[in-house]
């Protein structure tokens, strides 16, 4: 008998020992410890811990790099047959899994894709860094607005005055509008968006010019630039066009104008969209009293020098206006010129979001989406353990270690993903345009090597995340006790564990799948809602046209003629939109009797034509709507009931009040109607009458639309020649109000559709797997008498708890975000409690739908097929 | 080719291994130095001695067969190769050579 030496030391010798040397070193040491044993076992083996530590040395350390070289092309051809057999053995999971990965990665590229666009948005400009936008914040009545619109001298001063500054451009009108009006050579006519810019907006911004000099284009009052797209429609071509001589005709200016350069269209992802721009010389000599510090009108754009301080120049400029005039209220401060996109909403002169929000949710309704796909696998796999167990124990017993049980586990697990993602980017192709169509954009799927990267990232990412808890988990077996045991009661530890983490999963799966179910009730409510809410005025029905040309100018005559197609219920203008009102006067502008001088109430104002209240049914509170019957209608003024409301006014038909200091009479009151979207509440808001005209609204019977559409197209090219007739219909542009809610509402559904089927897919393959695991105690229980409702019962009863649970967490939640949604509308839905209770319902029904067809098939097996084998 | 030489402690691990021609393994080696220089020493040193002597060429090995003996675990025995025996004649020739220049006079 041998003495053994210190089994530490020993085996940390063998660890880290070349293997070409271990055995000579462990000889020596071995013998030298039998030596010294007979003398002092004590000594021999605080000898030997010496002498192993002593080789533990550059020499005899072993590399750690794993060499692959010679058996891993086996190994991989080994583990895909190996994967390839358990997809065909285990069909059902390989399909749930198959089905439920690619549906999330489809899901998760889509959102990817839109989530890019979206982020991509506005950053088309090469100096884009250096590119930001001047903004305004304004405080009234304690409260401050933040706009764009600043002074029109602001940006030359800047210019002057601040080093940092290298170009800085005036745009007039602000970001979102554009200046319409038709564009003519000879005998064609062509609409165009304008603006009004400095001399340097090509510089600062990147329109290409295709013709012209951008250090000229701009400086000469009587040229213009237009876009590619506008010279191809008038010109045919982009070349040869400069010195063309076009005819403009708009609201605000007309006249012949020089072709001085074409500019490539602005890119897709830009938010400002234009055909043409007018020098801002012209603008000055068009509008009066853009000439100073105190106004406000256009935007103002600076390009500041590379590695400017961007936080000192603000605080240079914050109080920029006040160091010209002490009196001004205002302050200053810049933004990113790409950000205006996404982060938008100020309130009280801070940053509160915006679309970013958008982004934000459906990134992690992407990330959950993929995540609950990954639970499936995680789930099933650690469910079908018990099937493998030999496998594993058999591999483990011939020297497979952990680690290479573990390569095989999430080798299988990224096979699968692999498989999903073809599977995915078919799904992805397929749906694209729908897609695109829902959500307004034009995605495509090109491979360029940002996708690529990111596909392949999120597909390991996604196959690692699944993978790696069952590879942990199967890996980790007790080699000796499953074969002896060999079951799954055999595993050394406790399964307790394990059943609970895959329970715990399968809650966390159905409480987001509740989550998304409330969500889309409640967003499709309101929605439901908004479009349904009377809003003082009706809007169906109706056809609107933009006014233009002699249109604009004599809107009675061509209304007059109008109203005689029959179908034509009536017909009016407004010089101005109704829905996008841009219109207001400050307190300032009107005036009335027993007005409180410190009164700052913004009124907003509306001109419009004779008949517009009855052309939208919009309801008289008191006294009477612009008349042809009286004269002097031009001097009458209509308020709606929350103006007289805020003004104090009792019996306010008859009394008069002053408008810019001109005296009108009111004539009468409207109820409030929603000139504004339903974020906002109804605001103090007047009539005047107009006999200009900007847009023409004509109400017509139901079901007529398409033959009045045509009588009004003919009259319209025949009183407006070679103008073309571009109609809309009023609900519509309202709906337009929604449409990102409305893109949302749709998106959501449709997720929410899909995380709930894959939450259903992975629970039909766990009550599959259940039901088969306990197809033996069915039959037993079958024979002492058990009903087959008694076992659907049995069976069934995990689940339920499982969603139950699921459920009391999913609402509390789904309660929370749904009210702070509904928080940013000023009219919104209640939140009734069928909508929780519903959606939990559903769940629960779901859940059980999808358990019943596997329990009705195991509560109905034969005893004696299941047992006859024991 | 690098000039090849060998270190005192080298010098006395090659020697030990020429001493016990084909029986020389690293606990043998071991103890016949610390017999002869009685001292003791760490059989790491020899080990790394042996394995840089091998990759120079100094020495060659072979495995011995199984026996009870080490928890069965082979010997590695060593043998001294041409190239080995000429570096140890080479070191004797040149000490030799300097001691013979020590002049004959008295060290009293």
């Amino acid at each position: 008998m041998h003495p053994h030496p210190p089994k530490y030391p020993l085996r940390f010798l063998r660890w880290f020992c070349r293997e070409d040397y271990l055995e000579e070193i462990e000889g020596n040491l071995l013998e030298l410890y039998e030596h010294q044993y007979e003398e002092s076992p004590a000594q021999a083996g605080r000898k030997f811990f010496w002498n192993v530590l002593w080789h533990f040395r550059p020499a005899f350390i072993r590399s750690f790099k794993v060499d692959y070289t010679s058996t891993q092309p086996a190994m991989i051809r080994h583990n895909f047959i190996l994967a390839f057999r358990n997809f065909q053995r285990y069909k059902s999971s390989f399909f749930i899994n198959l089905i439920g990965l690619s549906s999330g990665l489809a899901c998760a590229l889509l959102i990817y894709l839109w989530v890019n666009d979206e982020l991509s948005i506005d950053t088309f400009n090469d100096k884009d860094s250096q590119l930001y936008q001047v903004m305004k914040n304004n405080s009234y009545q304690g409260n401050i607005n933040t706009d764009e619109s600043t002074p029109g001298l602001l940006a030359s001063t800047l210019a002057e005055e601040m080093p940092e500054v290298e170009h800085a451009v005036s745009v007039f009108p602000p970001a979102d509008y554009t200046l319409k009006g038709i564009l003519a050579i000879d005998e064609t006519y062509v609409k165009a968006r304008s603006k009004f810019a400095d001399h340097d907006f090509f510089k600062v911004f990147t329109y290409p010019l295709l013709q012209g000099d951008k250090d000229q284009v701009l400086s000469d009052p009587s040229a213009v630039v237009i876009s590619e797209a506008l010279a191809n429609n008038l010109f045919h071509t982009t070349d040869d066009v400069l010195g063309k001589t076009v005819t403009w005709k708009g609201d605000q200016h007309s006249g012949d104008f020089r072709v001085a350069g074409v500019f490539e269209n602005p890119p897709a992802n830009a938010t400002i969209q234009f055909d043409i721009v007018f020098s801002y010389e012209l603008m000055q000599q068009v509008y009066d009293g853009f000439e100073n510090l105190g106004d406000n009108g256009p935007s103002t754009y600076v390009l500041l020098k590379e590695n400017t301080d961007v936080a000192r120049f603000n605080d240079k400029i914050i109080n920029f206006l006040k160091t010209k005039d002490e009196e001004a209220s205002t302050t200053l401060f810049t933004r990113p010129y790409s950000d205006r996109y996404l982060y938008s909403d100020y309130e009280n002169g801070v940053l509160v979001g915006g679309r970013v929000a958008y982004v934000q949710l459906f990134s992690i309704i992407a990330i959950f989406i993929l995540l609950i796909a990954c639970i499936n696998f995680m789930n099933l796999s650690t469910a079908k353990a018990s099937r493998r167990l030999k496998e594993i124990g058999v591999k483990k017993a011939i020297g497979a270690d952990r680690k290479a049980l573990f390569t095989q586990y999430l080798g299988e697990s990224m096979l699968l993903t692999s498989l999903s993602l073809i599977l995915a980017l078919i799904l992805v192709l397929l749906i694209l345009p729908q897609f695109n169509h829902i959500t307004g954009k034009q995605l495509t799927l090109h491979f360029d090597r940002n996708i690529i990267l990111s596909i392949t990232g999120i597909t390991l990412f996604t196959g690692f995340i699944a993978g790696s808890y069952p590879a942990v988990y199967l890996s980790g077996f007790n080699p000796v006790s499953i074969l002896k045991g060999g079951g799954f009661h055999g595993r050394s530890k406790s399964s307790g564990g394990e059943i609970w983490a895959r329970k715990g999963l399968v809650v966390f799966q159905f409480t987001i799948s509740i989550l998304l179910t409330v969500s889309v009730l409640v967003v499709y409510q309101q929605m439901t809602f908004i479009q349904s809410k009377h809003l003082g005025y009706k809007r169906d029905n109706v056809i609107t046209f933009t006014a233009e040309g002699k249109i604009a100018e004599e809107p009675e005559t061509f209304l007059s003629e109008i109203r005689k197609i029959p179908g034509v219920v009536n017909a009016s203008y407004m010089d101005g939109d109704l829905i996008n009102i841009h219109n207001f006067s400050t307190s300032k502008a009107l005036e009335w009797e027993g007005k409180n001088p410190d009164d700052m109430t913004n009124f907003y104002m509306l001109r419009t034509g004779y008949d517009l209240v009855e052309t939208l049914h919009m309801e008289l509170k008191e006294g009477r709507s612009f008349s042809r019957n009286f004269s002097a209608e031009s001097s009458g003024v209509i308020f709606n009931e929350a103006a007289i409301e805020s003004m104090g006014l009792t019996n306010p038909v008859g009394k008069t009040v002053k408008v810019f200091g001109e005296e009108k009479q009111i004539i009468g009151v409207v109820k409030n109607f929603h000139f504004e979207s339903l974020y906002e509440n109804v605001h103090p808001f007047y009539f005047m009458l107009s006999d200009r005209a900007e847009n023409m609204m004509v109400k017509i019977e139901a079901g007529t639309a398409q033959e009045i559409l045509t009588q009004l197209g003919e009259f319209y090219q025949a009183f407006n020649q070679g103008v073309p007739f571009d109609y809309r219909f009023l609900d519509e542009d309202y709906q337009k109000l929604y449409a990102s809610e409305n893109r949302v509402a749709v998106l959501s559904r449709y997720f929410a559709g899909i995380t709930i089927l894959i939450s259903c897919l992975g629970l039909f393959g766990l009550a599959a797997f259940t039901a088969e695991r306990r197809l033996k105690e069915i039959g037993i229980r079958k024979i002492l008498g058990s009903s087959s409702l008694n076992i659907i019962r049995l069976l069934s009863a995990d689940f339920t708890g499982m969603v139950l649970i699921a459920i009391i967490v999913a609402l509390p939640i789904s309660y929370l975000i749904a009210q702070s949604w509904l928080q940013d509308f000023a009219f919104s839905i209640e939140l009734k409690w069928w909508y929780f209770a519903g959606a939990g319902l559903a769940a629960l029904l779901i859940a059980w739908f999808t358990v019943g067809l596997q329990t009705v098939k195991a509560a109905r097996v034969n005893p004696v097929e299941c047992l006859k084998d024991e | 080719m690098k000039e090849q030489s060998l270190g005192e402690f080298e010098e006395l691990v090659l020697l030990m291994v020429a001493a016990q021609h084909d029986e020389a393994y690293g606990v043998s080696i071991l103890e016949g130095l610390e017999d002869k220089l009685e001292k003791s020493l760490n059989i790491s040193a020899i080990h790394v001695v042996l394995k840089r002597m091998e990759d120079k060429g100094f020495v060659k090995s072979r495995f011995g067969g199984i026996t009870g003996e080490r928890g069965g675990r082979r010997k590695k025995f060593y043998v001294i190769t041409a190239l080995g025996k000429r570096m140890l004649d080479q070191q004797y020739t040149l000490r030799t050579g300097i001691y013979q220049q020590i002049p004959k006079i008295s060290f009293g």
